[in-house]
């Protein structure tokens, strides 16, 4: 028989819980329902590329490569590495999110 | 709106506007790794290929063994081709309409147009004074560079005889040219 089988039924999460969902997340849902966030995400894409944050980003990564060799460099290093220098890039005062 | 709404506003768009810049940075970094692993920097080795190239070549450029005695005829460029050292591809002089070899093109013009006995007799005879001049008032320019390009032309007997005048026929012949 398949493990599928037993497995644990599925919550009924929304019910059960007591918690709302947050405006933030209400926010969330309808631009992605809408399709907004995508048109969103495509909008910025275009624009941190033309004002060259993209190649910045990308030189930045090429040094720490470089540095590191290319073997040893994982994705997760690299995130970390251009999530801060990314952010500053606008000044901090703009963008607010989980530091 | 009121104050704190227009915060709150403000707050949530920043916010999302997070939200987007780090999906968008984790698309960069994905990118950049997929580019680091497969090798498509083209930048990052070739520049640590070039520099020791570089180092080698100026190596050798430096090693004092390696002078021009060596291999005289089977020189190697840098595509790690060889030539030969007189080029071959045949060529029809404008001038005298004879097929002539892309590396003795250039000795032969001179000789047909200007510097071959034969050559300037029929050159006077039929152009301008100030031709003549030309020709008549340099003739030791004339000899000496081609005296220069046979003692530098690395041929097998090279032998830097001004054969020039010798050829009196105006034909500029070089049985020793073998190649």
């Amino acid at each position: 028989m398949k493990h599928s089988v037993n497995r644990p039924p599925t919550p009924d999460a929304a019910e059960d819980q007591g918690k709302e969902p947050t405006l933030q997340e209400i926010i969330n849902i309808k631009l992605i329902e809408s399709g907004e966030k995508e048109r969103l995400m495509e909008l910025l894409r275009e624009r941190l590329i033309d004002c060259g944050w993209k190649d910045e980003m990308k030189a930045l990564c090429r040094a720490h490569v470089k540095k590191k060799g290319r073997n040893n460099v994982t994705v997760d290093d690299l995130v970390h590495l251009i999530t801060p220098k990314g952010r500053a890039y606008f000044g901090h005062s703009k963008v607010v999110g989980n530091q | 709106m009121s104050g704190p709404n227009e915060d709150n506003n403000t707050q949530l768009s920043s916010h999302i506007f997070g939200d987007l810049l780090d999906s968008i940075i984790v698309d960069v970094a994905s990118e950049c790794h997929r580019i680091a692993k497969l090798g498509l920097d083209r930048n990052l080795e070739e520049e640590e290929e070039e520099m020791r190239l570089s180092a080698q070549a100026r190596a050798r450029v430096a090693d004092p063994s390696n002078s021009s005695e060596t291999n005289t005829k089977y020189v190697v460029d840098i595509f790690g081709q060889t030539h030969p050292s007189v080029a071959t591809e045949i060529f029809e002089c404008m001038n005298c309409g004879r097929s002539i070899a892309a590396g003795r093109f250039a000795p032969h013009l001179e000789k047909c147009m200007g510097k071959g006995r034969k050559a300037r007799l029929k050159v006077t005879r039929s152009s301008t004074a100030a031709q003549n001049r030309y020709l008549r008032g340099s003739p030791v320019s004339t000899y000496s560079p081609y005296s220069n390009s046979t003692s530098t032309n690395r041929l097998s007997n090279g032998t830097p005889s001004v054969a020039g005048e010798e050829y009196s026929n105006g034909t500029y012949e070089e049985p020793w040219n073998k190649t």
